[in-house]
């Protein structure tokens, strides 16, 4: 339980920054820094214990049937993350109080920060692999939005947009991986997984699981050829660079090969690929990271040679590299986030982060410089800071293994990679922080306050305290640590600055003279290295990216070439095509019920019927005529539910014709009144002739299914249960709300999105093309001045109250009598829509109190709360429950909680009907180009006599 | 007693027939007169005339014989006394409109000779005024 507090109290804490959004930046600051502070101290309570060898866990079902458990674990590996996350966390938050400008929006940050913080911890305290996932993908939305944080700045936005690809592609791979993975192992949750080794490594399915699982990682962790994303996200603000990209995010691929290395570590493929891509990646990036000027590029790209160096450590396979690899991350964590810090206040206080344009900083930012030359001496694995032991360690592994008979490959290019480490930390050193002190900075540099440079300090301290007491301060949380990784008891070591004098002693000493000679020739080696060939990642990222939009496109123009007719066709061939199958296999059996005798009415009713239909197609050419023919059939059909004894149904159908009908006048008005033909003669015989095949199906289908007796209809349930079981003798409305309250949910919500629909497609018109079309629009009648005529305004106005009653008794009844909230929310629509029509737009829209997208999210809401308030007494979701109770003068009242679900269903409705009102005014307006009108009338007599606007 | 209902269920007689006379005839006058202007009358006298008769023959009806009382008619005609003559009145409105600018002239509505200058009549002119710019597209 405390664990599960402990993953949510981030979340938590970035909900409480969100709402603070009005305060001040120190309340919020404040607020985060308690949050994981809080978290914090609830890992440390736990610290002992876990070290100790018990490991705390929390379990909760979530979706049973796909495996899915919120289950949560803490051993000493999960301990080591939480602890980095939380507390450099809390430095990063500190960091960022006093590092963003007064322009950035501190509680947005903040709040990213803080789910971003939540989501980590959930990928390094989850139990569950696929619980894992959804934390894994959300640390990549997260760092989206964080990278993205300068949504102004392109660069910020690409480099966004890249992690989000290449990280959460990388994640749908892991996804794939670890899904075989919990099948092969029976089991999805890690602690299972774990026991399962011999059995994974025996099935077929591990070298696909293996290839996808590691996919995931690299590209999570920036390994080569993924590592291009991690540069490209340096636009971040430098307080995201420094958590994300050197101590949480991109370490989470190294945790998670770390998580599964008892698992999957140990074969020849596990060697070659984790191995050689670590080795490859540290190599490269240390390339790269010496000829980049950017600190921050630099640092990045050291980050991806240390990532490599991880990933190599994790590759090798032995249980030592896994030590070596752990103590490792520790340091890198602490030395590349201080180092972070400090590019961001060279950044801040010199105004550029050019390495050409810096130089002697030493006397001008001492306590900057300190932090440097700590921090920068351990990245080049100097004594006696931490950096040189975990190196040495590194450098003794890679010593001691063989890549295919090659004994001298992996030494030879860790000794390479070390060197060129150990030129660009010199070189971030001396070039900015030594040298002559330059007249041009930007800025006057002085040292930050201590809200700056406090946070990298603490962890420089730290550098400087595991350097010289590696054993007493590491050693405790390496060794058991260690053990989680291996899963065994880890071999002995001995962290410890001084191991004699062994080779690996001696490839550091020549890394570290390398290095400083390579320093020393820098020009010479930046024009070697300008004569190198590199592949521009971006370009190439690019290049894909337009490849997959473009044959998406292909896809989607073949697919769907925008003409109604064809879309037409498709569905009614394929409707046919699936009627005769179904035909074919199904058979029809024998009529088993007789007719009704049709009465002179319904003949009558009937030939209206077909007379309007027929109106229709002859007439769809002339489009007000067909819309009023189709009015004609649709009034005809209410009818015919009045006739049948349906008066909900009639009901329904009048007023959604009579919405449709107006909302389709107004739309029409901006089209040709008479369309040209679009398809050639052949074509419209051929259509005929299908919709003429498929209309006689209908109809004939129709008439078999009326003519056989349902077998154990569900109507019968539904007649016998509706006042005992759900409460009201309206037999439609309670299926509506009660029996398929979840299918009305769902139709609401499908409502909502339409309207959403219509208000997007109808945006997008005012612009572009259509939007220069839309100018050149000319009405093809000469129009009325009179937009507001006074009668019938003032009709209208007097109409608003008794329609309105009208559709508050249909609500009211709805339950026992004809009635309810659908139809009451089209008699409500259909009053304001008159209003709207009456007297303009704006006018009327300046009194509505409620946005319609609020009123569409409303009803939603409501109706969810009601189903949802079912759970709160323990029944299903959306159970319903009703009382009566006896009201003065009223009389005998029912209240059924269905009531409020039919309230969320009126506002959907409402909120959808005038948001499609609305756009559709918005774009009436813009064509005719009329001038916002916000009086009710053209005559206005209140403004004397014969007053024209 | 019996003389009374008698004569009540003579008058409700009535009523429907002259209610369905009415409707009958307006009917009948909307595809046979000549111009809109004079069609327009048809229909009008069905609602009012036509409807009101078999409204009141409704409210005789139901406290009569069914011994109960329901607003619905004082409601229904109501809103016919509302809707009708607006509707009316806004389909005459178009007419004039169109007619003032020769859309779809009809010769029986003999449009020259009777229809003053449009501002003289009471279709609406605008007074000029000058062009306010577009509002920004949202």
């Amino acid at each position: 339980m405390i664990l599960l507090l402990t993953c949510m109290l981030p979340f938590l804490g970035a909900l409480a920054v969100a709402l603070a959004a009005r305060t001040g930046r120190n309340t919020q600051a404040i607020l985060a820094g308690a949050a994981t502070s809080a978290a914090l101290v609830l890992i440390l309570l736990q610290a002992p214990q876990v070290l100790a060898g018990t490991t705390s866990a929390f379990a909760m079902p979530w979706v049973p049937a796909l495996g899915l458990e919120a289950s949560l674990f803490m051993d000493p590996l999960g301990l080591m993350f939480a602890g980095l996350i939380l507390g450099i966390g809390i430095l990063i938050i500190t960091y960022a109080r006093f590092y963003l400008a007064a322009e950035d929006s501190m509680p947005r940050f903040l709040t990213f920060l803080m789910l971003f913080q939540g989501a980590m911890l959930g990928i390094v305290l989850s139990d569950n692999v696929l619980l894992l996932l959804i934390f894994w993908e959300l640390t990549s939305l997260s760092s989206f939005l964080l990278i993205g944080f300068w949504s102004h700045k392109a660069e910020g936005r690409q480099g966004a947009r890249m992690a989000l690809a290449v990280t959460g592609g990388g994640g749908l791979a892991l996804i794939a991986g670890l899904l075989i993975l919990g099948r092969v192992a029976g089991s999805y949750n890690l602690t299972d997984i774990l026991l399962a080794g011999l059995v994974i490594q025996g099935s077929p399915l591990y070298t696909p699981a293996l290839v996808l699982i590691l996919v995931g990682c690299f590209a999570k962790s920036a390994q080569f050829p993924f590592h291009f994303w991690l540069p490209r996200a340096m636009a971040a603000p430098t307080p995201v660079s420094a958590y994300l990209h050197s101590a949480t995010m991109v370490k989470a691929g190294v945790f998670l090969l770390a998580r599964l290395w008892p698992v999957l570590s140990g074969t020849e493929l596990w060697f070659y690929l984790v191995a050689t891509t670590g080795m490859v990646t540290m190599f490269v990036g240390a390339a790269i990271a010496l000829f980049k000027d950017d600190l921050k590029a630099l640092l990045a790209y050291s980050t991806v040679s240390h990532l490599g160096l991880l990933t190599m450590l994790l590759g090798f396979g032995t249980p030592m590299a896994a030590v070596v690899a752990v103590f490792h991350i520790l340091n890198h964590a602490t030395f590349k986030a201080a180092l972070f810090m400090n590019a961001g206040i060279v950044d801040h206080e010199v105004g550029t982060r050019d390495v050409r344009r810096l130089g002697g900083l030493v006397h001008l930012m001492p306590i900057a410089t300190t932090i440097a030359v700590v921090a920068g001496l351990s990245m080049a694995g100097l004594p006696p800071f931490n950096g040189f032991i975990s190196k040495e360690m590194m450098l003794e592994e890679a010593g001691r293994t063989v890549w295919a008979e090659l004994t001298w490959l992996i030494p030879l290019v860790a000794t390479l990679a070390a060197l060129l480490s150990a030129a660009y930390s010199f070189r971030y050193v001396s070039h900015v922080f030594f040298g002559p002190r330059r007249h041009d900075y930007p800025r006057a540099p002085h040292d930050p306050g201590a809200g700056l440079w406090g946070p990298p300090a603490v962890l420089a301290a730290l550098v400087v305290l595991i350097g010289f007491f590696p054993a007493t301060i590491a050693g405790p949380l390496v060794q058991p640590v260690a053990a989680a990784v291996i899963g065994a008891e880890p071999p002995y070591f001995a962290l410890k600055m001084w191991h004699g004098f062994t080779p690996a002693l001696f490839m550091s000493v020549l890394a570290v003279a390398g290095g400083a000679a390579v320093l020393w020739r820098h020009g010479e080696a930046v024009r070697m290295w300008q004569r190198v060939p590199v592949p521009d990642a971006k370009r190439a990222f690019d290049a894909v990216v337009a490849a997959l939009v473009g044959a998406s496109r292909v896809v989607t123009d073949t697919l769907h070439t925008g003409t109604l007719q064809r879309s037409l066709f498709v569905l009614f061939a394929a409707t046919f095509l699936l009627a005769v199958e179904g035909l074919s296999v199904g058979g029809l059996g024998g009529a088993t019920r007789a007719g009704i005798p049709a009465s002179g009415v319904a003949v009558a009713a009937w030939l209206a019927l077909v007379a309007g239909a027929v109106a229709v197609v002859v007439s769809a050419r002339q489009r007000f005529l067909a819309l009023i023919y189709i009015s004609v059939i649709g009034l005809i059909v209410s009818l015919g539910f009045v006739y049948l004894s349906a008066p909900d149904l009639a009901l329904t159908q009048i007023s959604v014709e009579v919405v449709t009908i107006l909302l389709l006048l107004l739309a029409l008005n901006l089209l040709p009144k008479t369309p040209q033909p679009t398809s050639s003669r052949l074509r419209r015989a051929r259509d005929a002739v299908l919709a003429g095949i498929v209309g006689a199906g209908v109809g004939w289908l129709a008439l078999a299914v009326m003519t056989r007796a349902p077998r154990d209809p569900i109507s019968a349930f539904h007649w016998a249960q509706a006042k005992p079981g759900g409460g009201g003798t309206n037999v439609v409305n309670v299926t509506l709300v009660d029996f398929r309250g979840f299918d009305t949910f769902g139709e609401i919500i499908v409502l909502g999105i339409a309207a959403l629909a219509i208000y997007a497609l109808l945006k997008t018109a005012v612009r572009g093309v259509a939007g220069r079309r839309l100018l050149a629009w000319v009405p093809e009648t000469p129009e009325s001045p009179e937009r507001h005529p006074m009668m019938l305004v003032v009709a209208s106005r007097l109409v608003l109250p008794i329609a309105l009653v009208v559709g508050l008794f249909l609500f009211l009844r709805g339950h026992n009598l004809p009635g309810g909230g659908f139809i009451a929310g089209l008699v409500f629509s259909i009053a304001l829509l008159v209003q709207f029509m009456a007297s303009g737009y704006a006018w009327a829209d300046a009194r509505k109190r409620l946005e319609r997208h609020t009123l569409i999210a409303g009803g939603v809401l409501v109706a969810a709360a009601t189903g949802l308030g079912s759970l709160a007494f323990g029944a299903p979701f959306l159970t319903s429950t009703f009382e009566y109770i006896t009201w003065p003068l009223v009389g005998q009242f029912e209240l059924a909680s269905a009531l409020l679900f039919d309230v969320g269903v009126s506002l959907a409705v409402v909120g959808a009907v005038l948001l499609a009102l609305g756009q559709l005014a918005n774009l009436m307006q813009r064509a005719a180009r009329l001038e916002v009108d916000a009086e009710p009338m053209d005559i206005d007599p209140t403004r004397g006599a014969g007053a024209v606007r | 007693m019996t003389g009374a209902m008698a004569l009540a269920e003579l008058l409700i007689s009535a009523l429907i027939v002259l209610g369905g006379a009415f409707a009958f005839i307006g009917s009948w006058g909307l595809t046979r007169l000549p111009s809109l202007m004079t069609r327009l009358h048809g229909p009008t006298k069905a609602t009012t005339l036509g409807v009101g008769s078999i409204l009141i023959a409704s409210m005789l009806f139901f406290p009569i014989y069914e011994r109960s009382f329901t607003a619905h008619e004082l409601l229904i005609t109501m809103f016919l006394f509302i809707t009708a003559p607006i509707t009316a009145n806004m389909i005459a409105k178009a007419h004039l409109h169109r007619q003032g600018h020769g859309v779809d002239p009809n010769p029986a509505d003999s449009t020259d000779a009777t229809i003053p200058e449009p501002e003289r009549w009471s279709t609406f002119t605008r007074p000029p005024r000058e062009q306010e710019p577009l509002p920004p597209a949202e």
